[in-house]
């Protein structure tokens, strides 16, 4: 992990443990302001005007006023750590996702040249078989069987190229679940700044009618027996 | 006889047309979506194999299309497609497909769902 990636993850550590600091000062001045205004009795709002009586009101105020502002700070560490937030953690899956979509783009490629490979080959075997009959020799059997043998395997690996499609829907499904997770992190990052951009979006909501979230190379015979069933009942 | 073949998927495509020609059926023309198979859908086609998943049209809503047609409500379809659920392989036999091939498939299984479809329709 580099400079860039070892930083990303300091300031979320330092912005996680600033904010748990500020969180349990909060709460430890909450909880003194619970002791000094209610005296055990239950009865809060009696405690409250009892103990501003006796005190003239002084101590109150100033333990809530230390309250609110261990809490604004806390908030305002929140709001300068969500451009960080934002920064990196959404710069990342934004990265994760191009990948994603530069590996189903490079299958697909490499599908396209093995096709065009096997399709080369094929004619080749096409010529031997036009050769192998015209020659005016007589016909060699062994040869034919061959030829015939060689045309069904390569028939057989334009066949296994089915895998792109398939790996290619399974890419997809992984970026729609990035994108769904770049949303979330940017509501999160929205609650500490209600002024944060309406356009702080991902933009590109995952296209689920294009794939198949569970497509699968394996076990195609016990599906297709599923398939099987219901249209030979019919 | 000549095939429409349907997918987003190129390389699926060029999977399915170069089976189709090995068992004897050269005559094939290819779509991107179901959008662009209805655009290329007439009287001429006289059998269409479809994916599911598709984007401007899926194939469910391209077979409904299809069906609705007054010169489509015979012609075969068969879908090809990963989904595999019972519920929605059920509701391509509702749609009105007239067989179902689960990805990925083999030559074979192709040709067998295509003879049976055609046994079927009579025109074998």
């Amino acid at each position: 992990m580099g400079p860039k990636h070892g930083g990303a993850e300091r300031v979320s550590r330092d912005m996680l443990q600033e904010s748990e600091d500020t969180l349990r000062r909060a709460d430890s001045l909450l909880g003194e302001l619970r002791a000094t205004a209610c005296p055990g009795d239950g009865a809060h709002a009696a405690s409250l005007v009892d103990y501003l009586r006796r005190h003239g009101g002084a101590p109150l105020p100033l333990t809530l006023m230390r309250a609110y502002a261990e809490i604004t700070s806390a908030l305002e560490a929140l709001r300068r750590y969500r451009g960080a937030l934002e920064r990196t953690t959404l710069e990342r899956v934004h990265r994760t996702r191009d990948k994603l979509r530069e590996v189903s783009s490079a299958t697909e490629v490499a599908a396209t040249s093995l096709l065009d490979g096997l399709d080369r080959a094929v004619s080749l075997v096409d010529r031997l078989d036009d050769i192998g009959s015209s020659d005016g020799r007589t016909d060699d059997g062994a040869a034919t069987s061959v030829r015939a043998q060689l045309r069904d395997q390569l028939f057989e690996l334009m066949s296994c190229m089915q895998f792109q499609d398939i790996t290619s829907q399974q890419l997809q499904h992984a970026a729609s679940v990035l994108a769904e997770v770049e949303q979330r992190l940017i509501g999160v990052a929205a609650l500490f700044d209600a002024t944060a951009s309406a356009d702080a979006h991902s933009g590109e909501a995952a296209a689920s009618a294009t794939f198949d979230p569970a497509a699968s190379l394996f076990e195609a015979d016990t599906r297709q027996a599923v398939a099987d069933d219901i249209f030979t009942g019919r | 006889m000549k095939f429409l073949v349907v997918d987003d998927s190129a390389t699926m495509r060029r999977i399915i047309i170069n089976s189709l020609q090995r068992i004897g059926f050269s005559d094939c023309v290819e779509a991107g979506d179901g959008a662009e198979a209805l655009s290329r859908f007439d009287d001429s086609i006289g059998f269409v194999i479809t994916d599911w998943n598709m984007p401007n049209l899926g194939g469910l809503e391209l077979v409904r299309s299809i069906r609705a047609r007054p010169d489509g409500a015979g012609v075969p379809i068969i879908m090809v497609t990963t989904r595999s659920v019972r519920e929605d392989i059920m509701a391509a036999a509702q749609a009105g497909v007239n067989n179902y091939i689960v990805k990925p498939f083999t030559p074979q299984v192709l040709k067998e769902k295509i003879d049976t479809v055609l046994a079927a329709a009579g025109s074998v």
